[in-house]
């Protein structure tokens, strides 16, 4: 075919001097449908020409598309032919060509000195052409190829600037100031260039203030964490962590600094970072509950330290070891002047005593119970008087005490003692209270016992408790209570005619009223 | 509720989607240790990995035996080993002791970890601390949400609310931000964010840094809006009893990923019956937006109608009946099983709630919400404690009385508590701590003065001095601010007009009309004013951090735009799911609630518990 090819450049060549048999051959070529074949030969050749001029001839005999760019270069100048004899023949290989060219042609430059063949160019291709352009610190030349070939920032410009930057920063006879200013200037924020990296190679160089400088510009404060720890600083590594929102990181760090530092040291940085430190504190109460305790210790944390002896005084299986750490609890807690936890857990060690001799002298089982219950377990047991002493030595409030005892006495069937009880003195719970317990266990003549010492409001409420309607209804007729009448009447069934109409009767007259 | 409805409501994305690429992971992950293994699975874990993969799905990849973690040693006799677990420390240390006891006796086998959602820096510290690093691997399932229902995703992390708020350790932040992410690349993008509170603000923050990240296709939202809230804003709703039938349901019975267990009591057999509870269930799907006392009436007509279904039957042909037992009966007979159980879980409701005592109950915490008669809910508080009712009950009572009136006077709150020590023991010191240093129980500061300034101040000068001084003031102590944002959120509605339950007229019906839920009251009034401006007051008393971010442009008024994804951070209750769905049948909204686990009033107090360390 090469034939063809000669053709189509004699053709050129008549066609430069306007002679008229140009169009005639070409006619001919075409007729022969392999036009198409002769333009691509065409364009093929002109890129493995070293020549120019040469190229630009070669190329111009290619059909004529919207060249790129195309008053810029001579090589595109030289294509433009046969577009009127070639429709439908796609334009990528020649413009592809055409770049592919002029990048060439730069590097082959004397001051640049790369002849590559374009042969070799496709075999290497274009990301090694660029490295070795980087490598021979053409940067310029490097971004402008990238951005010629429209090449993706990330693998191209982003890539050459990196290059550019970490070589930057070795350049000693510049200030750190100057050169970070420099990278910044330049790098901007393009995608893919990480200020981490570069600090990493201006701290692998020896210049650690230049690195600090440069990790400032880093966005992603994860980043700059790893080149700060190993530059062993270990403080700002923190905080950046901290800031990153990434707790792993920041468990990174701790650990680091844990092994890193003396325990004093470590101890006041977590202090100056509160996300750092609960997320150690978490990590000790799992592992390490003696640190915990170092840990408050360090801040003066009464409060926390009182928290700490009460939660170990409930791992301590022995009762000595147990009130010990209450102790201890107390200190801290009077320390913290909380008052409120200090006697309360005074209180529980005076209860814990209390327990011990009585499980020792009756075999209570009492043991960690709750006053409440103990109060309860007593009860039960028959035990009133010791009972009684805890009511009065801690202060329980009467009410509580009523409604224990109460309760306790009923659920045991002592109803003389129940009745003694309510007699002791006036009831602070009321005597509806001791109407209803009686009816919860079940005993109508006891609990009626008690339903004439219920104050005037609750009277109603107390007969219907004991299931006494006349009661009931006479007791609401007496206060002239409309909607203590209607409850009663609603607790009515149809055989108690007589009381209905009776109440019926009072609530019209009330309501008269 | 069917009336007030408007007809144009959008539809919900597919939720579905998010199992399926889960479960995929899964398999992927189980394939990647060839040949059979055991699995030891995180007890929390089993109900969420059974509404993933149930067991058949398992033994299809090979998994041999399942059994439960539960730090003892171990029975299996299989060469191959995998641990399927949060990533938790106490978990992998006993992963280690297995490891090393194996070692001791001389036995090989292959260890494989799948953290799920993720793994943490700490566990595999542990992992190298104890010298078992090399002898396992590790992997992470990225299983972040698990959909409960059409409009409910949970993150099922119930330690999200101690961890994050309690302990101050942000470590499930990320997750939070992943989950987000993960709707946003598979529902966005978002064209409007609204957040309040501190985590969310991290959480949003946590994802727009993965979004950056990563690259960014264009799609077709169908999830436009986001709104975040911390629970810490609003504690005084999940401290409330509830009324609407499924949250009486979670109190009661404690719906448990979606699926609830009816005892005896309920199946009149000695057998329980576990029962999922979604939209599915078509007698369910009815109720559980109802107040408790619609349910009955509801339930009754239903009875009536399947009844009649059933009576079709009388006066078929025999072509008539075929189709009737192949086409209707298998339905009539499922809602006929459904509706006997609702029935009977509705009557044992009732035994346990219809008592004076619960009556009592609701009326003090009306009293409560109200700020009425405070004296009296005190003694009521106080008979509460002395005569045992319920260690959690007293306590959340206790909590609601501090949150709703900003702090108990130092005498009721010294008195109080000791008494709450006598019934339950001195331990509990823990926990008022605890509770003290979340603001949920505390004693009003000597200068309570200082709010009244406060309120002075802030109306005075509403600039930058005055939200300085209140940031200065605030830290003083956490203080709730309830009557505050009450008053001017209308959240208590006046007590002297009829409220019918049956036709609710505001978000109330969910407390029988006492009481608007302060977190869904804001979500409204910011979806509303479509900002925050307006609400600066609000905000303010809250403490708030509150922001709004305008994202993805939207394109058109799409419906896409009426879809509001609200993120709860650290549990919602499911009255508040009820409030959020009436309140999108009011606008023509739909809204999907993520939450890091679904609440209530006991679960959360029982986290905050320390006596059981």
């Amino acid at each position: 075919m090469s034939t063809l090819k000669l053709f189509l450049l004699i053709r050129w060549a008549w066609f430069q001097k306007s002679s008229q048999k140009a169009d005639e051959y070409l006619r001919e070529i075409k007729e022969q449908n392999v036009l198409g074949d002769a333009v691509r030969q065409c364009v093929e050749a002109a890129a493995h020409e070293y020549d120019p001029d040469t190229q630009k001839a070669l190329m111009r005999v290619r059909s004529p598309e919207p060249e790129p760019e195309p008053q810029n270069h001579p090589i595109t100048e030289a294509a433009s032919f046969g577009k009127c004899f070639l429709t439908e023949f796609s334009p990528d290989q020649f413009v592809t060509t055409c770049r592919e060219l002029r990048v060439l042609n730069a590097v082959r430059e004397s001051s640049v000195g790369m002849p590559l063949t374009h042969t070799q160019f496709k075999q290497m291709t274009l990301q090694v052409l660029i490295d070795r352009l980087v490598y021979r610190q053409f940067y310029p030349l490097a971004i402008e190829v990238c951005r010629y070939l429209k090449i993706p920032d990330y693998q191209g410009v982003s890539r050459v600037l990196k290059h550019w930057a970490s070589c930057k920063v070795q350049q000693k006879d510049l200030t750190d100031e100057a050169i970070a200013r420099a990278v910044c200037a330049k790098v901007g924020d393009s995608p893919g260039v990480s200020y981490s990296d570069v600090a990493a190679k201006a701290y692998e160089c020896g210049r650690p203030e230049l690195a600090i400088k440069l990790l400032d510009f880093e966005a992603r404060s994860g980043e700059q964490v790893p080149l700060l720890l190993k530059m062993k600083r270990s403080q700002l590594a923190l905080s950046k962590a901290v800031e990153s929102g990434d707790t792993d990181l920041v468990y990174t760090v701790v650990t680091y600094l844990k092994n890193e530092m003396n325990r004093g040291d470590f101890f006041m940085t977590l202090r100056n970072q509160p996300v750092a430190l609960s997320l150690y504190r978490q990590f000790c109460k799992l592992q390490e509950p003696q640190t915990l305790k170092d840990l408050f210790n360090q801040d003066d944390d009464h409060q926390e330290l009182g928290n700490f002896y009460v939660t170990s005084s409930y791992r301590d299986k022995r009762l000595e070891g147990r009130l010990a750490q209450l102790q201890s609890a107390v200190d801290e807690y009077n320390k913290a002047k909380n008052d409120f936890a200090a006697k309360a857990t005074e209180e529980e060690m005076r209860l814990l005593r209390f327990q011990r001799k009585l499980d020792d002298e009756k075999g209570a089982g009492l043991l960690g119970l709750s006053l409440q219950a103990t109060m309860e377990a007593l009860m039960s047991l028959g035990l009133h008087k010791q009972a009684e002493q805890l009511y009065r030595d801690f202060r329980v409030p009467d009410k509580r005490y009523w409604w224990l005892k109460l309760t306790s006495l009923a659920e045991k069937e002592q109803w003389e003692e129940l009745e003694k009880f309510s007699k002791s003195k006036k009831s602070p719970i009321g005597y509806l209270a001791f109407v209803e317990v009686c009816m919860k266990n079940n005993n109508r003549h006891e609990a009626k016992k008690y339903v004439s010492k219920v104050t005037p409001e609750q009277k109603v409420k107390a007969h219907l408790a004991v299931g006494d309607l006349e009661g009931a209804a006479d007791a609401a007729i007496e206060r002239r209570n409309e909607s203590e009448m209607g409850a009663v009447l609603s607790r009515c069934s149809a055989s108690d005619r007589l009381l209905m109409d009776k109440l019926n009767r009072a609530r019209v007259a009330t309501a008269k009223k | 509720m069917a009336h007030s409805a408007r007809r144009d409501s959008p539809e919900l994305p597919d939720l579905s989607l998010l199992k399926r690429l889960v479960r995929d992971q899964l398999i992927y992950l189980l394939e990647q240790l060839p040949g059979k293994k055991d699995l030891f699975i995180d007890s929390d874990l089993m109900s969420p990995l059974d509404r993933i993969a149930n067991v058949s799905t398992l033994k299809q990849h090979e998994v041999d035996k399942l059994y439960k973690v539960e730090h003892k040693p171990i029975v299996s006799i299989s060469d191959q080993i995998c641990f399927l677990i949060r990533p938790r420390i106490q978990t992998v240390k006993w992963i280690c002791d297995v490891v090393n006891a194996d070692k001791a006796a001389g036995k090989f086998r292959r260890y494989k970890i799948i953290f799920t959602p993720q793994k943490f820096y700490a566990c595999e510290a542990v992992l190298e601390e104890q010298g078992v690093f090399g002898d396992v691997t590790t992997d992470e399932w990225a299983f972040y949400l698990l959909p409960l229902d059409e409009d409910i995703i949970s993150l099922e992390l119930p330690e999200f609310f101690r961890d994050n708020f309690l302990a101050g350790d942000q470590r499930w932040v990320r997750t939070a931000g992943s989950a987000l992410h993960l709707l946003h690349s598979l529902f966005g993008p978002f064209s409007k964010v609204y957040g309040i509170g501190r985590c969310s603000k991290m959480t949003y923050e946590s994802w727009r840094e993965q979004v950056e990240q990563g690259e960014q296709k264009a799609r077709h939202a169908e999830i436009g809006n986001v709104f975040l809230i911390d629970r810490d804003v609003d504690f005084v709703t999940p401290l409330c009893s509830q009324v609407v039938y499924e949250g009486l349901v979670d109190d009661i019975f404690r719906i448990k990923c979606g699926c609830v267990e009816f005892g005896p009591e309920v199946t009149s057999s000695d057998k329980s019956i576990k029962v999922m509870l979604n939209s599915q269930d078509k007698v369910f799907n009815e109720i559980r937006n109802e107040h408790f006392s619609n349910v009955f009436g509801f339930l009754s007509q239903k009875a009536r109608n399947l009844q009649t279904a059933y009576d079709k039957r009388r006066g078929m042909d025999i072509q008539q009946m075929k189709t009737f037992v192949s086409e209707e009966l298998k339905g009539l007979k499922q809602e006929h099983r459904l509706l006997s159980l609702h029935i009977s879980a509705s009557e044992s409701i009732m035994k346990k709630k219809t008592k004076q005592d619960f009556q009592e109950l609701l009326k003090t915490e009306h009293c409560l919400l109200e700020g009425f008669e405070i004296r009296e809910c005190i003694s009521f508080i106080e008979e509460h404690i002395n005569r045992q009712v319920s260690m959690i009950e007293s306590l959340r009572l206790l909590c609601l009385l501090s949150v709703t009136e900003n702090g108990l006077l130092p005498k009721d709150f010294k008195s109080l508590k000791a008494q709450y020590l006598q019934s339950y023991g001195a331990d509990h010191l823990l926990t008022f701590s605890n509770l003290r240093q979340l603001g949920l129980l505390v004693e009003q500061q000597p200068g309570e003065t200082l709010t009244v300034m406060e309120s002075k101040v802030g109306k005075l000068v509403n600039d930058r001095t005055a939200v300085k001084l209140t940031d200065a003031f605030s830290s003083l102590a956490k203080k709730s601010h309830f009557r505050a944002l009450s008053k001017k959120l209308n959240l208590v509605p006046k007590s002297d007009e009829e409220y019918d339950l049956r036709v609710p007229r505001d978000m109330a019906y969910i407390f029988s009309g006492a009481y608007i839920p302060l977190s869904c009251k804001i979500i409204e009034q910011v979806l509303e004013r479509d900002s925050w401006t307006g609400l600066e007051e609000v905000t303010r008393l809250i403490n708030g951090h509150e922001f709004a971010v305008t994202g993805a442009d939207p394109k058109s008024k799409s419906d896409a735009q009426r879809i509001i994804l609200v993120m709860f951070l650290g549990g919602c209750t499911f009255s508040e799911i009820s409030a959020l769905r009436f309140l999108g049948k009011e606008r023509g909204y739909k809204f999907i609630v993520v939450t890091t686990a679904i609440t209530n009033s006991s679960r959360l107090l029982e986290a905050l518990l320390d006596n059981n360390v």
